[in-house]
Parts: structure tokens; C-alpha cells; sequence
């Protein structure tokens, strides 16, 4: 004879938040094993017990007790297995005391438990557009997405993934839009993982990304919800994985890095001005301060005659070579940002001040390094924070460091020399499969109209054909029918 | 016969006009002009309009030949010639794209160290190039394609023209057209150097898509070298005088250099650096050739023949110790090149016609 269910269950379950009651119910005992640190006493009354009160005709079979429970998560089961796992998820296993070896499995766990409900999208900003962003809990992630995208196209897939952690991982991608092999290279890589316990879709992203040694991020990665959703019907995969505010959506581009939603909300002519004032950002963050050391190394006879005694009286004072002065403001700046993300808000403000201004100041007067590089610096360092997402502004600061160094040996040649470098890393670069830097190469002219600037609307009615959508079009131009023709109609 | 290449590692048809564009622009544009005006003087320009011209048949014998159902000139070689002395005659191409790579790589080692840098050690520099090069054609060809798109980028850079042209003399141009028919054909033989690089359209023709739909590209590719030199030596003619430009090294860089801006002197330094971006893909292309054709004839894998191709380049830039001996190099590379180019290439395709129609009547 087999030890009874509810034994073995109690023998197996070895931590203290396991319990085990018996409810009377009329005349019948009941047996409840759950952890109470997964199901809430108030739901437990709440959705269960003050069902099964009611007076009725009496509860003989498990079958009566499951016509009584108003829940549609309900489960007869007598695997000890599986009810220990479901048990463990969250569900409750209810028993009759008739001796069976049979009992319920009632999910009545709460997913809220413990998380928070709103997220206001604050590592994202922007002055227009809505502040909505995901959230730990996948459930009202994906219920944000079905809200916002409200079409049976909209398809999510759900997966299991970690052999430890069983977290909830959904692919999510638009029906007759999302080019099916982009699905299925992103399905394979999820289902080929054996990983134990995925905290973060960022973790999650280095294990299915194409190339892991590489600075640049090969999945977009937000945590806005307007951000996924643009994606989403530009024929993307994303990826939601429970208890993760961030969604990554691939196959991305580069270029998709520097766009912010904010281009899209205002007239095309300020979201272009300020998609190039954020490229210009970008280049002016890598290439600034190795540029300063090489042309200060080698190169100074290509300094103007006028902007050269400039140059030399801010730096007359200073005993360093370019390099180690370069090195030592821009260590500065890393460590101030660092210090500023990890210290509370209200500390890193003051941190700010202390630190970029007095020690900045500080450090020109005790003649450690020149005035003009202080500038350089502190402008690249502003220059990089201008990208949308944050992981392309961790690539931007890391970058500029081989490039430094590359400019002290060779100076222009060694910038060029790194440049090539990451041209050539990027050609090499694919994200789920396609290529990187697309529109650029291979080369697609009409993808042109949202990439470097943002057109107008009239112009971007058909899909990005980076991502070879199923169907290219996503919209019909019409004109306002009461605009008129003001120079022809006198 | 070869597998065709798989869809996933061809480009578009079109890309033709970047590669065979990137290679004709490579180390040459910087002192091609002293070696053409000594044949035909200020009506140099006619002799590269002539040979221009004249390559459009060669690019028309190579997509003729090539194609069906000879995908390469390796299997060409094969067909016409039988497996053993068709595949010998791969093997000699292999020093040929070998010593092109040598002279573009070390070449434009040269103009640096003699502009920029004239203390820095060859060997640190040349290291840094290999593992670029290394980097780069490990990727495959579709990624060395991708870089020589990127040349169209310095394609603005033509502008500075504008700074000669000002200060330029257009009388050194006259008399036009008063050079024989001889002396303009002499200088167009002197200035066929200039156009080398399309050969190795030979080996990586498999990987286009849809070639011949797209040869119109290669004719473009030609045509806009052939109107880029010719706009670059009249300039140079304008500028210099005759007997001045027979002893300029680089009078193209001569001629950047008197630019000035608000924020920039020195103009030329520029452009040498960004000229890294037409050498490294360039000599990307040869390398590239040199273990695509022994992956074909013999069986050494890129994967070994690569280090071993760049590690005989380094070496081999590295032997180099006086301008004399570039000097050497560049002759013997204008010889070898201009006899693959304008003789051998139209034998082989003469006798191709032949081998084809015996090959498809049996």
C-alpha cells in the first residue's frame, strides 16, 4: 500500500511556509497542503473557503468539491510529481478524507504578490508621449501589449525556460508581418538553452545572442511600452520574460539604438534635427577626447596658427603627456557616473555637483590637466547620454578608451586604425541572424526614409524592409480632403 | 564544376561598381600622374579616356566567358586547358593577386612613413594592418563586399579639387591634341596601372547574384574610374608644370596640401587616413583571391591558408627598406598586371569561345 498523498507530500515538503490544514466543511474534514508565502490568506477565504460554506447538498466525490469552486484552474490529479511542482508555483492541493490518493489542484496563487504596478518608464524619458512602461509581472506586460496592439494578428507564444526557475518566457511577434524565420531562429535559441535560473530578458539576451563577444547590443532592449509596440508592428520578435521590466525585440540595427519615440511625436522636421543632433552626439562622444590626444601627440601642425596659442597656454602648466591626461578625466567621469547609478537619487544629485564642478575646477587650477580638455571631456561625456537606450551609452563609453589609447601610438592613423576596426566588427555583426547595420549595408535605399532622419508620414507608410516583413505596407497615405489650395484657387 | 555558392554568401549583382571601384582607387591615385605625362604630356588625359574606354571589352570578355557554365576562371582554366595544367595556371594567379596585395599594402606603408610618420618601426604598424586584414576577410567575402561600399563615402573628398583648380593655370593645357596617335596610345599603355583591380572580378564572380543582369555596374565601375582620373589629372596638370610633375613623388598629396581651413591645416593628413579605407578592403579583395583559389585547387583550407598568406605579407613588407625598391615592385607589378589584363585575359577568352563550343558539341 502506498503511504497516503498527503504524507508523502508533507515528507517531501521540508520548508517551514509549507502547511498543512483541515477544514470542516459540514460534516466532511478537509485537507489543504499550499505554501502560505505563495497563496494569500485573504484570497484562500476569500476564492475558496467561502465557496465551499455555501450549504449545498453535500460534498461526496472531488468532482462536487470541483462544481463548487468558481475557478477554471482546477485540476484533478494523484502524480505526486506534478502536484508537488504546481504546489510549488503558487496552487493549492485540496483533499477528501475518504482515504483516496486523488486530490484538486487549485491555482489560486496571487501574481501580484509582492510586485509593483506601475512603472513610469523613468530610465526612458521623454517630455511627450505616454509614460506607460512594463512592469516584473508578465502577466500585465502582455495584457499592456494586448491592450495597445488590439488584434487577433497579435500572437503570443509562452515557453518555459530554466531548469531551476521555470520562468514564463513569451514570444511575442505581429501574425502575416513578422517574417516567420525571424520567429523561428528566436524560438530555437530559446528552446536549445540550459540555463538554471533566468533573472533579467538582459540575461536572457546574452544567452540567445549571435555574437557574445561583442560590445555592441544585438537585441533592443526598453522597458516603454510605445517603444516594443512600434517594433512589434515592424515585423519584430519580442521577447517577455517574466520578472523582468525590460522587453528585447530583435532582429535589430544599429540605427535603431539612437531613435527615440519622442522623433515620432514631434513634426518630422524637429524629430530629424534631433535624430542628427544625436548622431552627432554619438560621434563626438567616441571620437572627442582621442582626437584631442592624438592631434596633441602628433599632429599639431594641423592646428590653425590662430587656434594654437589657445591651445598651448591652457596646457603650459600641465606636466603630463596628452595620454595619461586624457586618461585620468575621462576615469573621472566613468567613476562619477558610476558612483551616480549606484547611490540614491537624492545623494548622486549632490555627488554631481561636488564632483563635475569642484573637482573639475580643482583640477584645471592645480594645473593636472588644461582647461580645453576639461571642456572636450565634459561635452563627451553630456554627448553620450543623448542615445535613447542605455546599453548603446555603455558601448559609446567603453569604445572611447582603444581609441585613446590607438591615438597615443599612431595618432590619426590608430583612430582610423580603430575605426576600421569597428566597421569591420560591425559588417560581421547580425542580430537573430540578419545583419546589422542594415540599411547601410546591404545597402536599402527606400529604409533610408526613417534612419538616419525620420521623414514625414507621408512618407513612412510602408514597413522598415530591414526586418523583410511579410507585408511591406503599414498604412494609406490620404490627404485631408479640407485642406485647400491657397495660391490656386483666387 | 564547382557547387554554386550558397544564397546566404552572395551579394547583389551591383555590387561590382564598389569592389572593382575600390581596388582602382587604391595606392595609385597618388602619384599615377608622373608616369603618364611623360608619354603623352598635357594631353595625358586622352590616353585615359582611350584605355578607359578600352577595358569596357575587357569587362565584356570576362562576363562573357564567365557565367555558364564556367563559374570562375579556375574552372575555366580547367575546362580549356585539363585538370592538372589548368589548376598549375590557378596557382601563378595566386602570386599575381599576392603581389598586388604586397604593393597596395606596403605602398601606402610608404606614404605614411614618409608624410606622417617618418621614426615610427614599419613592423609595429604592418602588425596592426595584418590584424585588421585577418579580422576583416575572416569574415568572408560578403563582409569584405560591405567594405568597399564604404569607399563611396569619401567620394565628397573629391571636392577639394576645387582648391588646385583655383589656383591652377589652365594654359599648361594647351595645345591640346598635339601628341601622335602613337605617344596618346604610349600613354595610355603607361596609365593602364591605374585601372587594376578589376581582375579580380575572375575569381570572385560566383558569389554575385544574377551577374550578368548586373554587368552594367562593372561598365560604371570603369566609367566613373576612368572620369575620376581624368578630372584628377587635368587638375594636375593645371597645377604643376610639366617638368615639376616628372619629379613629384605624390602630386596628389602635393596638391591637398596647400588646403586650409578655420579649424584644419594640413589638410592632407586627412586624407591619408581616410584613404585606409580604400587600402584595407583593397588588399582584403587580393588576399581574399590568393586563398579562395587555393581552397579551389588545392585542398588547404582558408582557415590555414589565411595566416599563412598574411604572414608571408608581413614579412614581406617588412623587406622592404628603401623607395628604390618600391619603386622595383611598382614596375614589375605594372608589367605583370598590364600583360594579365590587356593580353592574357583576351586570349583566354578567344580561346574559351573555342573550348565552350567543343565542350557543349559533345
Amino acid at each position: 500500500m502506498l503511504p497516503n498523498l498527503k504524507q508523502a507530500l508533507r515528507a517531501s515538503m521540508k520548508s517551514d511556509d509549507f502547511m498543512q490544514t483541515t477544514v470542516v466543511i459540514q460534516d466532511k474534514q478537509l485537507f489543504l497542503s499550499f505554501y502560505k508565502t505563495l497563496v494569500s490568506h485573504e484570497q484562500l477565504h476569500h476564492d475558496l473557503l467561502s465557496f465551499l460554506m455555501i450549504p449545498n447538498e453535500g460534498i461526496d466525490t472531488l468532482d462536487d468539491l470541483k462544481a463548487l469552486i468558481p475557478l477554471e484552474n482546477i485540476t484533478l490529479s494523484s502524480d505526486l510529481t506534478e502536484i508537488r511542482k504546481s504546489v510549488s508555483e503558487g496552487s493549492i492541493f485540496l483533499q477528501l478524507d475518504d482515504g483516496s490518493n486523488d486530490g484538486l489542484i487549485v491555482d489560486i496563487s496571487d501574481p501580484m504578490l509582492g510586485h509593483r504596478i506601475n512603472n513610469d518608464t523613468e530610465n526612458e524619458y521623454s517630455v511627450l508621449g505616454p509614460k506607460v512602461g512594463f512592469v516584473e509581472n508578465i502577466d500585465i506586460n502582455l495584457s499592456l501589449l494586448r491592450r495597445g496592439l488590439g488584434t487577433e494578428k497579435l500572437i503570443f507564444e509562452e515557453h518555459k525556460i530554466g531548469t531551476l526557475s521555470r520562468t514564463r518566457v513569451v514570444i511575442a511577434y505581429m501574425e502575416d508581418v513578422t517574417n516567420p524565420q525571424h520567429i523561428n531562429t528566436a524560438r530555437q535559441r530559446l528552446l536549445d538553452l540550459d540555463f538554471d535560473v533566468v533573472f533579467e530578458t538582459a540575461l536572457l539576451e546574452q544567452l540567445i545572442t549571435d555574437n557574445s563577444n561583442s560590445p555592441f547590443p544585438l537585441f533592443l532592449s526598453s522597458e516603454r511600452l510605445d517603444r516594443i509596440m512600434y517594433s512589434l508592428i515592424n515585423g519584430e520578435v519580442a521577447i517577455i520574460c517574466d520578472g523582468s521590466p525590460s522587453v528585447i525585440t530583435g532582429p535589430t540595427t544599429i540605427f535603431s539604438f539612437i531613435i527615440s519615440p519622442e522623433d515620432y511625436y514631434l513634426p518630422w522636421i524637429m524629430g530629424s534635427f534631433f535624430r542628427l543632433i544625436r548622431y552627432f552626439g554619438v560621434a563626438f562622444s567616441i571620437l572627442a577626447t582621442s582626437f584631442y590626444v592624438a592631434i596633441l601627440t602628433f599632429h599639431y601642425n594641423i592646428i590653425p596658427r590662430d587656434l594654437l596659442g589657445p591651445i598651448i597656454e591652457s596646457r603650459s602648466n600641465v606636466p603630463f603627456p596628452p595620454l595619461l591626461e586624457v586618461l585620468f578625466l575621462e576615469i573621472t567621469i566613468e567613476l562619477l557616473r558610476e558612483a551616480g547609478s549606484r547611490l540614491p537619487t537624492k545623494v548622486s544629485q549632490t555627488l554631481g555637483i561636488v564632483g563635475g564642478i569642484i573637482l573639475g575646477q580643482a583640477a584645471v587650477a592645480a594645473g593636472l590637466t588644461s582647461n580645453i580638455l576639461l571642456i572636450i571631456v565634459s561635452l563627451s561625456a553630456l554627448a553620450s547620454f543623448t542615445t535613447p537606450i542605455f546599453k548603446i551609452s555603455n558601448t559609446i563609453r567603453f569604445l572611447r578608451f582603444p581609441l585613446i589609447v590607438l591615438a597615443y601610438l599612431w595618432g590619426g592613423l590608430g583612430i582610423m586604425m580603430g575605426l576600421i576596426l569597428i566597421l569591420g566588427h560591425l559588417l560581421r555583426l547580425k542580430s537573430l541572424g540578419s545583419p546589422y547595420i542594415v540599411p547601410l549595408f546591404p545597402f536599402r535605399y527606400n529604409s533610408f526614409s526613417d534612419s538616419i532622419v525620420r521623414s514625414s508620414f507621408t512618407m513612412l507608410y510602408n514597413r522598415f524592409f530591414t526586418t523583410r516583413p511579410l507585408t511591406q505596407q503599414r498604412y494609406t497615405v490620404r490627404k485631408n480632403k479640407d485642406i485647400g489650395d491657397d495660391y490656386n484657387n483666387e | 564544376m564547382q557547387q554554386p555558392v550558397q544564397e546566404n554568401y552572395t551579394i547583389s549583382g551591383y555590387f561590382v561598381f564598389f569592389i572593382i571601384g575600390v581596388c582602382q582607387a587604391a595606392a595609385n591615385i597618388f602619384n599615377f600622374q608622373a608616369r603618364i605625362v611623360r608619354d603623352a604630356g598635357q594631353d595625358s588625359w586622352i590616353s585615359i579616356i582611350i584605355i578607359g574606354l578600352g577595358l569596357n571589352v575587357i569587362i565584356w570578355m570576362i562576363y562573357k566567358m564567365l557565367g555558364n557554365p564556367n563559374k570562375d576562371v579556375i574552372d575555366l582554366h580547367q575546362t580549356i586547358f585539363g585538370k592538372y595544367i589548368g589548376n598549375a595556371i590557378s596557382l601563378l594567379i595566386v602570386g599575381y593577386f599576392f603581389f598586388m596585395a604586397l604593393f597596395c599594402f606596403r605602398a601606402y606603408m610608404e606614404i605614411i612613413l614618409v608624410w606622417v610618420f617618418p621614426t615610427a618601426k614599419v613592423w609595429t604598424m604592418a602588425a596592426f594592418f595584418i590584424c585588421i586584414f585577418y579580422y576583416v576577410i575572416s569574415g568572408g567575402f560578403r563582409v569584405i563586399a560591405g567594405f568597399s561600399f564604404f569607399y563611396l563615402f569619401l567620394t565628397p573628398l573629391l571636392w577639394w579639387l576645387y582648391f588646385p583648380v583655383k589656383q591652377g593655370e589652365f594654359h599648361n593645357l594647351l595645345p591640346m591634341f598635339n601628341h601622335s596617335v602613337a605617344e596618346l596610345l604610349q600613354g595610355s599603355r603607361a596609365s593602364g596601372f591605374i585601372f587594376f583591380g578589376l581582375e579580380a572580378l575572375l575569381i570572385y564572380f560566383p558569389f554575385l547574384k544574377e551577374p550578368e543582369k548586373h554587368s552594367k555596374w562593372a561598365h560604371f565601375a570603369i566609367l566613373f574610374t576612368t572620369f575620376k582620373y581624368v578630372v584628377l589629372i587635368i587638375v594636375t596638370l593645371m597645377y604643376f608644370s610639366q617638368g615639376l610633375l616628372q619629379h613629384a613623388l605624390w602630386p596628389t598629396l602635393a596638391m591637398t596640401k596647400i588646403i586650409e581651413f578655420s579649424f584644419l591645416a594640413r589638410f592632407e593628413y586627412l586624407f591619408i587616413f581616410l584613404w585606409m579605407l580604400v587600402i584595407v578592403p583593397t588588399v582584403c579583395i587580393y588576399i581574399w583571391c590568393c586563398t579562395r583559389i587555393l581552397k579551389r585547387v588545392t585542398v588547404l583550407k582558408p582557415r590555414i591558408t589565411l595566416p599563412a598568406m598574411l604572414a608571408i605579407l608581413f614579412i614581406a613588407a617588412n623587406t622592404f627598406k628603401e623607395r628604390t625598391q618600391i619603386v622595383l615592385l611598382e614596375n614589375f607589378i605594372n608589367k605583370i598586371g598590364f600583360y594579365f589584363i590587356f593580353i592574357y585575359i583576351p586570349i583566354l577568352f578567344i580561346i574559351s569561345i573555342f573550348a565552350i563550343r567543343r565542350v557543349q558539341s559533345n
